[in-house]
Parts: C-alpha cells; sequence; structure tokens
C-alpha cells in the first residue's frame, strides 16, 4: 500500500495507523517514537509498560479516545490513509459511461427500453426525489420554457444546493434507522438525528465521516434532561443510531451490516446461516466491538453456558489486545474496519445501491440483502460506481448527479415484473407520507392533525424494496372520506384561483398543473369540462375535480 | 349495471389482465358504477361470503387490560398474609375455584372459564410487556413481529371480506413484518363508525366522482403504471365496499336490542365488547378490546372496584351472550394485560398499590373449545412463588394457536426472507384443551 503521508504532522502515527486496517493496531501516545509492531497479549504488554523508567521504551498506550472528537480525529488518520483516496483523484466515471455499461450488461436491443421523458415529467421527477415535492406550476413553466441545452442537469444541481434536499434524505436515513427501532422513545432523539443529518448533507460531508461518528458513538448516561426525560444523549444526533438500536451489542452488529454493509447477518445470532458464508461465531465477535465490558455469546445449547468471545470484524480484521480490550478504541476501530478498510467493498456498495433504489424504484440488490454476494444483479457495474464514489472521497453529491444525468434515471415509467426488465426503464413509486403532504399544501392548506393522519398512513419501511410495498384501505378511506382534509380542499387557495378563471379549458389545465404538476392531455382537458358541466355549478365542478385528480393513483406515485 | 360479478373476481382479473389498460379501464367503469348505485345483487353476494365465513369458524376475542393487572385482585385471590391487601377471595360456580371478591359475575360464570395462574412472563415495563403477550416474542430484535390478531387475520382471515378481518377497539400493537393487507384496523369508540368510512357528498356525486376517478386511472395505467393503478383500484374498491357495507352496522349499536346492550353496560367498555360480539358475528375473525386503567401504583384499594365492576359485568355478559347464540364454541375469549403486579402492597401516597410483576400472573380464556371450570398452576400462600406448573408466555402462544386451529410451527417470512415460526418454542397446555 503506496501512501502519502507528506502532508501529515505525525507521519509515523499514520503509518502506524494504517496498518490496523490490514492486522493490528499499534500506536502510541508519543509521537515522536517510532512505529513498532502491536503487542500480541495483554501479558506483554503489561511486561513492557512496567519496564525501564530510564530508557523510556516505546509505550503502547492509546490516545485518549473519550470524546466525539478525539475519535474523529483518530478517524480522520485512517481516512488520510485509505489509499483509494490517493490514487483515485483522476478516475473519470461519468453519467455516459454508466448508461454505456448498463446498456451492455442488460444487453437487450434500444428498442426494449423506455424511451426519454419529456422536461414536464422529469421535473416532477427530480422534484420528488430530490427536494420531496412536486414543483409549482410557475417552477414547473419556468423550467419548459428554458432554452439552455443543458437545462436538465443545471436543474439538478440547483436542487441539490437546497435546504429541502438536505432534509428530504435526512428523514429518509432517520426512517431507515428509526423504522423498526423497539427503542423507548424517552431513550431516543429521531428529530435530533436528522437534524444532524441534514446539516451534513447540506455541507456535503462525505458519508464516510458521517458513518464514522454515528458508528464509533458511545453515548453515556447523565442524569435528567429539563423535560425529566432520562439524559442517555439523545440530544445529541450522532448518537442516535447507536440509541435506536437500544445500546445493545447485539443489535448494533446486525444493524451496522444491514445498513452500512447491505448485509443481512441476524439470523446468524442464533445459528450458522443456512444459505450463506456467516457463521454464528462471527455474528458475537461483530458484536464484541460494541460491548461495554467482555463479551459473552450465550452457549446454543446449554442457555445457562456461555463463552467469552473477542470482536472480530466480520471480513476477518482482529484489532490487537490494547484495542480490543478498551471499548472506545473497539468503537473507533469498528468504524475503521467499516469505513476505510480497502478490502470491504461492501460499505461503498451499500450506499449506491440505497440511492439507485429510491432513484429508479430497484435496487442491483434488496436493500436488505440477505447475504453478501446473493442476487446482486449487474455486479460489475454496481461495484464500478460503488468503486469510483470511494474515489471521489464518498462524495454524497456526485453520486446523485452521477445518477440523476444519466438516461437511465430519465427514462419513462413502466411496470416492471421481472428482473432483466429492471433498469430499462423507471419503476413508477409509492410517494412517502411527508411527501404527500407536501404536495397537498402546495394548493391546499392542510391542518397540521390532518398532515400527521398522512404522514402515518403513508409511512413505508424503507428498507423493503418498492415492488413489495402496498397500498391500504385507510389511505383510500382516508383521501375519499378525511371531513378535514375534504374541507381543506373545498376551500384551498387553489379552488379560489379557479373560480376566477372564466375559460372552463383553462380552468382544467391549472388544476392539473398545480395538483399532478402536469399538463392535462387533449381528452383529460375534454372530460374535465364534461364534469364541470355535469356538475352543473363551477364550484361543485372544481370540487368534484379537485377530488378525482387527490385520488388518483397518480397522485401518491413518483412517474 | 345490474351485475355485482365483476366486483367479486377483481383480484384475479386484475393479475390476469393487469397489462392491459383497455380491459381495466373497461371493468373499472363497471365496477365503479355498480359500486354507486349499490344493487340488490349485492346483498346475494354477501349472503354467500357470509356462509364462507362461518365455515372458517373460529374467531377471537381478546380483551386487553392495559396498565397490567393485579393477579390477587382478580383470579388469584389470597387470605391470611398482608400480601391479600384489601381482596377476598369468594367462591364460584365451581367447587374448589375461588376468584377475589371484585368479580362476583365472573365467579357464576367461572363453570365456562379457565384460568392460568402461573405465566412467568420476562418482561415487567408496559411497552415490552405488551409487545411480547400481544407477539409471543420479546421486544428488541430487528424485525417487527406481528401481533397475534394479524397473524389469526392472514391465516383465517377472507382476504375478500368486506370487513377488516382484524379490528381493534383501541390502540394496540401492529401487524409488524406481516405489513398492512393484515393491520390492527383501529376504532376509536366504540359504537361508533370507524373513521373516514362516511360519505361527505350526495350519492349522486360521488358516484360521479369515482366514474371519472376510474377515467383518470385509465390514463396513468395506458402511460406505464398498470401495476400500480391496478392495486390502487382493487383498495379503493374494497374501501367502497367497506363504506357501503351493510355489515358497517355491526360496529354500531343502534339496532341491538336494549335489553341487551343494558345486560353488556353503557361504559366504553362495555360497549366495545358488544361491539366485538357483533363483528364477530358478522365474520370478523378477530376483535381486540382496550380497557386502561389497571396500572395501579398507588390506591389500588380504591381504584379497584369501578374498574373491576366495569370488567366483571362487561366480560361475564360477554360469555353469556356468546354462550346464547350458540357462538361460544366457536369463539375464543381471552382476557389479560401485560404482566402482573406485587404481591406485597408498597406504601406510596395517597394510598399504598401494587408495582411491576411479571414473576407470575393470570391469564383467562373462555369458549373456542377451552374447557372451563379449570385452574392451571398454583403459587405460593403470599403469592410470591410459583409452586406448580409454571408457564411461559411460549406455552400460552401454543395454546392459543390450536385453539385457533393454526398450526404454531408454521414459518412466517420477513420481507428479507427469514423464516419464523408463528410460535417460537413453548408447549401447548394440555390442561385445558
Amino acid at each position: 500500500m503506496k501512501l502519502k503521508c507528506a502532508k501529515l504532522r505525525e507521519p509515523a502515527l499514520l503509518a502506524v495507523v494504517s496498518l490496523l486496517v490490514i492486522s493490528g493496531w499499534p500506536t502510541t501516545e508519543n509521537h515522536s517514537h517510532s512505529a513498532v509492531a502491536a503487542p500480541r497479549t495483554g501479558k506483554a504488554s503489561r511486561a513492557r509498560t512496567a519496564g525501564g523508567r530510564r530508557t523510556k521504551p516505546p509505550t503502547f498506550r492509546l490516545p485518549p479516545l473519550k470524546t466525539p472528537e478525539q475519535k474523529l480525529r483518530l478517524l480522520e488518520l485512517f481516512r488520510q490513509s485509505m489509499p483509494a483516496f490517493q490514487i483515485g483523484r483522476h478516475v473519470q466515471f461519468t453519467s455516459r459511461d454508466l448508461d454505456t455499461s448498463l446498456k451492455i450488461s442488460i444487453g437487450k436491443p434500444s428498442y426494449l427500453f423506455a424511451r426519454p421523458v419529456d422536461d414536464t415529467t422529469f421535473c416532477r421527477r427530480v422534484y420528488l426525489d430530490v427536494i420531496g415535492r412536486n414543483p409549482t406550476p410557475r417552477e414547473l413553466l419556468a423550467f419548459e420554457r428554458d432554452t439552455a441545452p443543458n437545462k436538465r442537469a443545471k436543474l439538478i444541481d440547483r436542487l441539490l444546493e437546497t435546504e429541502e434536499y438536505a432534509r428530504k434524505w435526512a428523514h429518509y436515513w432517520r426512517e431507515v434507522v428509526f423504522f423498526n427501532s423497539a427503542a423507548n422513545k424517552n431513550r431516543v432523539n429521531p428529530q435530533a438525528f436528522e437534524d444532524w443529518l441534514a446539516e451534513e448533507f447540506r455541507k456535503n460531508t462525505p458519508w464516510d465521516r458521517i458513518v464514522a461518528k454515528m458508528i464509533s458513538a458511545t453515548p453515556k448516561s447523565n442524569g435528567k434532561l429539563p423535560n425529566g426525560k432520562p439524559d442517555v444523549g439523545q440530544n445529541y444526533g450522532p448518537n442516535n443510531f447507536v440509541l435506536a438500536c437500544e445500546n445493545k451489542p447485539t443489535q448494533i452488529a446486525s444493524q451496522t451490516a444491514r445498513i452500512f454493509m447491505g448485509i443481512s447477518i441476524q439470523c446468524a445470532e442464533c445459528h450458522d446461516h443456512p444459505f450463506d458464508r456467516w457463521k454464528r461465531i462471527q455474528f458475537h465477535q461483530m458484536a464484541a466491538f460494541f460491548a461495554r465490558g467482555k463479551y459473552y455469546m450465550p452457549d446454543q445449547d446449554d442457555p445457562a453456558k456461555k463463552h467469552l468471545v473477542k470482536p472480530k470484524f466480520l471480513l476477518g480484521e482482529e484489532p490487537p489486545e490494547v484495542v480490543a480490550n478498551n471499548p472506545d478504541a473497539r468503537r473507533v476501530a469498528v468504524a475503521a474496519y467499516l469505513v476505510y478498510n480497502p478490502d470491504n467493498y461492501w460499505f461503498a456498495r451499500a450506499f449506491v445501491n440505497r440511492v439507485w433504489n429510491e432513484l429508479l424504484g430497484d435496487g442491483f440488490y434488496a436493500v436488505d440483502s440477505l447475504g453478501p454476494d446473493a442476487e446482486v444483479i449487474h455486479k460489475l457495474l454496481v461495484n464500478r460506481i460503488a468503486a469510483v464514489f470511494r474515489y471521489r472521497q464518498f462524495d454524497i453529491k456526485w453520486l446523485f448527479r452521477l445518477i440523476l444525468n444519466t438516461e437511465t434515471y430519465q427514462r419513462g415509467i413502466r411496470t416492471i415484473d421481472s428482473e432483466d426488465e429492471y433498469f430499462t426503464a423507471v419503476r413508477p413509486t409509492r410517494l412517502q407520507g411527508p411527501v404527500v403532504v407536501a404536495n397537498l399544501n402546495q394548493f391546499a392548506k392542510v391542518p397540521a392533525p390532518v398532515a400527521r393522519e398522512i404522514r402515518s398512513v403513508f409511512r413505508f419501511d424503507p428498507s423493503i424494496p418498492q415492488r413489495d410495498l402496498e397500498g391500504s384501505i385507510q389511505q383510500a378511506l382516508l383521501m375519499m372520506n378525511h371531513p378535514a382534509l375534504q374541507n381543506s380542499l373545498r376551500n384551498s387557495p387553489l379552488k379560489k384561483r379557479l373560480l376566477q378563471i372564466a375559460d372552463p379549458k383553462e380552468r382544467v389545465r391549472q388544476a392539473y398543473l398545480a395538483v399532478l404538476a402536469r399538463h392535462p392531455t387533449s381528452a383529460e382537458q375534454e372530460r374535465g369540462m364534461r364534469l364541470f358541466r355535469e356538475a352543473g355549478n363551477p364550484a361543485a365542478g372544481i370540487d368534484d375535480l379537485l377530488w378525482v385528480l387527490v385520488n388518483s393513483t397518480e397522485f401518491v406515485t413518483k412517474r | 349495471m345490474t351485475s355485482w360479478e365483476p366486483m367479486l373476481h377483481v383480484r384475479n382479473a386484475a393479475s390476469l389482465e393487469g397489462r392491459n389498460p383497455a380491459a381495466l379501464s373497461r371493468r373499472g367503469f363497471l365496477q365503479a358504477a355498480a359500486l354507486a348505485t349499490g344493487a340488490s345483487p349485492f346483498l346475494n353476494a354477501l349472503r354467500i361470503h357470509a356462509a364462507e365465513i362461518r365455515r372458517k369458524g373460529k374467531a377471537c376475542i381478546l380483551v386487553w387490560l392495559a396498565g397490567a393487572p393485579s393477579q390477587i385482585d382478580t383470579w388469584d385471590p389470597k387470605t391470611g398474609t398482608p400480601n391479600a391487601g384489601s381482596a377476598r377471595p369468594i367462591s364460584t360456580k365451581v367447587p374448589g375455584i375461588q376468584v377475589a371478591h371484585y368479580w362476583p359475575k365472573m365467579a357464576q360464570t367461572i363453570d365456562q372459564v379457565a384460568i392460568l395462574r402461573t405465566v412467568r412472563g420476562k418482561e415487567a415495563a408496559h411497552e415490552r410487556g405488551t409487545y411480547h403477550l400481544h407477539t409471543g416474542r420479546r421486544l428488541g430484535t430487528p424485525e417487527k413481529h406481528p401481533n397475534f390478531g394479524s397473524v389469526v387475520a392472514d391465516k383465517l382471515g377472507d382476504p375478500d371480506f368486506d370487513l377488516p378481518n382484524f379490528v381493534s377497539i383501541g390502540q394496540t400493537v401492529s401487524s409488524g413484518f406481516l405489513g398492512v393487507r393484515v393491520a390492527p384496523f383501529i376504532v376509536d369508540r366504540a359504537g361508533e363508525l370507524p373513521r373516514n368510512v362516511k360519505q361527505l357528498v350526495s350519492r349522486a356525486q360521488f358516484a360521479r366522482r369515482l366514474r371519472y376517478l376510474q377515467e383518470q386511472e385509465a390514463e396513468f395505467a395506458a402511460a406505464g403504471a398498470e401495476g400500480l393503478v391496478a392495486e390502487h383500484q382493487t383498495i379503493y374498491q374494497r374501501a367502497v365496499r367497506l363504506m357501503q357495507s351493510p355489515r358497517l352496522k355491526a360496529f354500531q349499536l343502534a339496532d341491538e336490542p336494549q335489553h341487551i346492550q343494558k345486560a353488556y353496560g353503557s361504559s366504553p367498555f362495555q360497549k366495545g365488547l358488544l361491539v366485538a360480539r357483533r363483528l364477530v358475528e358478522a365474520g370478523v375473525p378477530f376483535v381486540e378490546v382496550r380497557r386502561g386503567g389497571w396500572d395501579m401504583h398507588n390506591s389500588i384499594e380504591q381504584r379497584m372496584p369501578p374498574a373491576a365492576a366495569d370488567v366483571d359485568q362487561g366480560l361475564s355478559q360477554l360469555l353469556r351472550d356468546l354462550k346464547q347464540r350458540g357462538m361460544l364454541q366457536n369463539t375464543l375469549v381471552v382476557c389479560m394485560g401485560e404482566f402482573g403486579r406485587t404481591p406485597k402492597i408498597n406504601s406510596r401516597t395517597p394510598a399504598p398499590g401494587r408495582d411491576h410483576w411479571a414473576r407470575n400472573f393470570c391469564i383467562l380464556l373462555a369458549g373456542g373449545g377451552v374447557k372451563g371450570g379449570r385452574v392451571v398452576g398454583k403459587t405460593s400462600r403470599d403469592g410470591t412463588e410459583i409452586v406448580d406448573r409454571e408457564i411461559q408466555v411460549e406455552d400460552f402462544f401454543q395454546t392459543w394457536a390450536r385453539l385457533m386451529g393454526i398450526d404454531p410451527d408454521e414459518e412466517l417470512y420477513t420481507p428479507s426472507g427469514r423464516p419464523l415460526k408463528i410460535v417460537d418454542g413453548g408447549t401447548p397446555i394440555q390442561e385445558i384443551l
């Protein structure tokens, strides 16, 4: 491994630190000492520290790692030692390259791919994906009128700089972490988590730094908060990943693998995995990183017995004793093995796959895949994207730009049944509650209790493949009959505006623009006018039309 | 449109023709019109439907005493120990079985009831105990396990039924990984219609809206979203069917004879039990009725009488009513909370109470093939130890599944493909089967 350490003030430490990823973790408090291989046993370590006071041999004590800042400072050294970061500056991989590779990998003739979408559809889609709401009629029409040849790329760039982008994706990750969390509500603060993530996404903090912060956190209990809830550090955003796992080693281990590596290992808590490479012992070795003290694995047959297990990362990396015996250092070590290990391509790929899954409607594998290599489609391509993502130092917006600018992303929708059709078209997907609320609020003022109800009834687990999500009767009943929702439609600013438009044709057009963010087709225009006539008076006609549009599949779908 | 036919076959039709937008819209149009006019073949179809439900038979009413009732003040009374508190044992219809004096009416129906006195829980916090006793699993694994009611809805419910297969009067544990299809349909107030089922506009206007909605959908289906549109239509059809179902009346009490209403009582909980009976009668396989107020850390002597009187009257009447209607044999009634309460009385103010205790508590079962007039398990004189027949929560779930005719070893699949048995471990309680 070739390292460029010149810029670092602590080359010796860096050199040592870089070894951790491969073998062990020797480090010294006194940076002027030269690096020496780590002591392999606790006994050796004690013998040396007890030794010569006069000559002061190299010591192997860890740097202080109590505070998040101390941990992050050390992790930052690992970061700078990443070979990928050093060699990757000149690697080029464009949206065109992606399209070309994917087309070859899919291996179907061009006419089997869906056609590129028009500007209107693109505009609506990219607004929904990047910032979580429809474009307003004004934004939509302005985009249509724009004559710049690169206006799609420009729009993507602009949306990625908005506060709404940071919010939408912070909310997404909050749901990923909290959707199935069983943690007591008084001991977590999902909002603080989301706020922190939004801040990081706004600054475009690289993904590795964000995750390193979550994984290395060791929240401490500290009395009570002013509101009477226990203070377990939940108001510090990054602590909430660990807290959502109830601070339990087994849960942190399985969630770390699931969310950040796309590997499902929880079955291995109880038995060797039947279809996969993971062994029960590996699960518990992973969990051992997250224990406060020593970690014991329960005996498989006799619940009264248990066995001491030492931490070892899923891919086989073992920290030296001095690290293994220190809870704070263990967290830093596991974060480093997860994020900065050149062999761990799962880390970058899991992020790529989740973002791709949200944008295209399908992943290269289910986001909570059963095994490390099970059923990855177009594997070479996704590995390539993941590799370049790492070369780009986990630059999140780079990844968004890469995907959003592809032809693949900008194709029309299709109902996709089989895997070999994936990515020949975009899968239309269900909008999550906050997006439905935001879209309603653009033309009707939805009262807060209704908004809450919509958010809960339209809440989907973001880790379930989107093709498997189901609508519910409650959703239909709510959209059709909720008295307060209907009331806000009947008294909406949009209705007032439409009532002032004399031409029924224009009235229909404005309704479609405001509700569905597109123009009506000529058949729809005709039909709208027919509906107005049937309804008798303009107010009733508008009520009917808004009801129809709001209850349509399209209103709750990304197309 | 005079035929209800297309509606009943919509599920199959949608999957067969899902890729043909023209067929879809035509069919949709017919369905919408049929829905809107509510023609009489509707009723015939429902009758056939109800017969099918009855053939499947089993149903369950779960009476959930939220907050965890004290075992000593309910079904395991003590005497001659300070732990007895203010509860006195009274005799029941069955010689040798005693219950606390707060329950005179249940005492007279105890021949229908099996009491499990030695259930040993593992959770003594409300959220965790509630989860454990609803799912048979302990909270804190990566997947959310389904409420047992959702399992019953999944296994025994008819997917085409026009009412939900799992109704809960009051909040409860979710359907977990089984998803929205079998989620508890929550009713906030017993005796009232569920939320959002009332049509807000005239029949004619509603019909017009549905008709235009169908046309609108055809366009989007043709644009490439036919799969989602087909599902959306199915769901809307089911929602409209629910809105217009004559069985919706089961949620209300208006046509229930006065003397029956009076026999159940007029509290929200008692009304809930009557609604539960009506829903089961209408074909709903699982109904949960929640009654809070059992977390009596203090003033247990003062708070017990009104709470117990409420449940005593309602529950005893429910059993009597089910029996009189010939429904008890196929309707299992379970009454429990998330754990028990300390045998020792604490010294809290303003008056003493009992705290959380999961080491031994009671579950009550009746009907559905349970052998009545039985007590399983025995606790020590002071109520702090199990002296005979410890029952694990998993044993209870084994029993529950068997009583419902569900194979406890059958595997359910989580979305990530992990197979999980309906009940994890345990052995059925043979004494009451």
